[in-house]
């Protein structure tokens, strides 16, 4: 089973979607983890998730680009995290694709490597569409690429859910 | 008329021509898009609302979440932008916001 689970900040949609892990029959249990530890600020944020996880057996994969070259070592229970991370790495980390059409090709061709790997995968998105136009350059063309990204991969999903303050609202699957 | 709303780049004119069954060039004078844009520096924004529901279709991105913008005129776009979408919701037969590309339907 393919879940997406899309939220924007702070909505709860990481706890959700270990939640789907943990309810999950397979092991062994993979974290994806795409976060480059920039700064303090990004320091806190990984130490804070890595205590949300603890003691929930979870193995953590460390993988910032090229996920479609990831090899997982057993097929289990699989929660990426996040495709903002992962997309924003392709267009700007030096190691990533560099361009936008690279960098959907990157993450989309990504997750569509690792499903086979799976036995079940929860994909965390962000939504950051929705606040106007007005962005120039830059963060237009990742905005641009999180979109397509996110389009393809709910195509591609089993179930996609945005999670609202912690509540998921089904977009397709789960009876939708 | 329906309202068709979504985040940006949700595929909302997408969903539109599969709707109508046309390309998207084929929206040309039955839907109209980027409402969200003709809310600015509009003086009445319920007469707009009477006249963009003559149409068939009407898309508007949903622009108002994230930060309030600092500069006065954007804040003012769209706050106008939000409250021309919900005019627009008021007089559409179907209310429909797309999501990564999934129609969920409103109204």
């Amino acid at each position: 089973m393919f879940t997406l689970v899309i939220g924007g900040a702070a909505s709860g949609k990481s706890e959700y979607a270990e939640g789907l892990i943990l309810a999950s029959p397979h092991r062994p249990r993979y974290y994806i983890a795409t976060m480059e530890p920039f700064g303090p600020e990004g320091q806190a944020r990984i130490a804070r998730h890595r205590a949300l996880r603890r003691g929930k057996g979870f193995e953590t994969v460390e993988r910032y680009t090229d996920l479609a070259a990831l090899a997982l070592p057993r097929r289990g229970a699989v929660l990426l995290e996040c495709l903002g991370n992962l997309t924003a790495n392709e267009l700007y980390s030096p190691a990533g694709a560099g361009t936008l059409e690279g960098a959907v090709s990157a993450v989309a061709g990504g997750v569509e490597a690792l499903l086979p790997q799976c036995a079940d995968l929860v994909v965390v998105g962000n939504e950051v569409c929705s606040g106007g136009r007005n962005y120039a350059g830059d963060t237009d063309s990742y905005l641009r690429a999180l979109a397509e990204v996110s389009r393809l991969l709910a195509q591609r999903a089993d179930r996609v859910c945005e999670v609202v303050c912690g509540i998921p609202t089904w977009h397709k699957g789960a009876g939708v | 008329m329906i309202f068709i709303t979504g985040p940006l780049y949700s595929g909302k004119t997408e969903y539109a021509c599969s709707l109508l069954g046309c390309t998207p060039e084929g929206l040309e004078g039955r839907a109209v898009r980027d409402a969200q844009e003709l809310a600015r520096d509009c003086a009445d924004l319920e007469a707009l609302a009477d006249e963009l529901a003559q149409s068939e279709v009407v898309i508007a991105a949903e622009v108002g979440g994230g930060v309030v913008p600092v500069d006065p005129r954007e804040r003012a776009g769209r706050e106008a932008a939000g409250r021309l979408a919900c005019l627009l919701a008021q007089r559409a037969e179907r209310v429909i916001r797309v999501f990564c590309g999934l129609p969920q339907v409103l109204k």
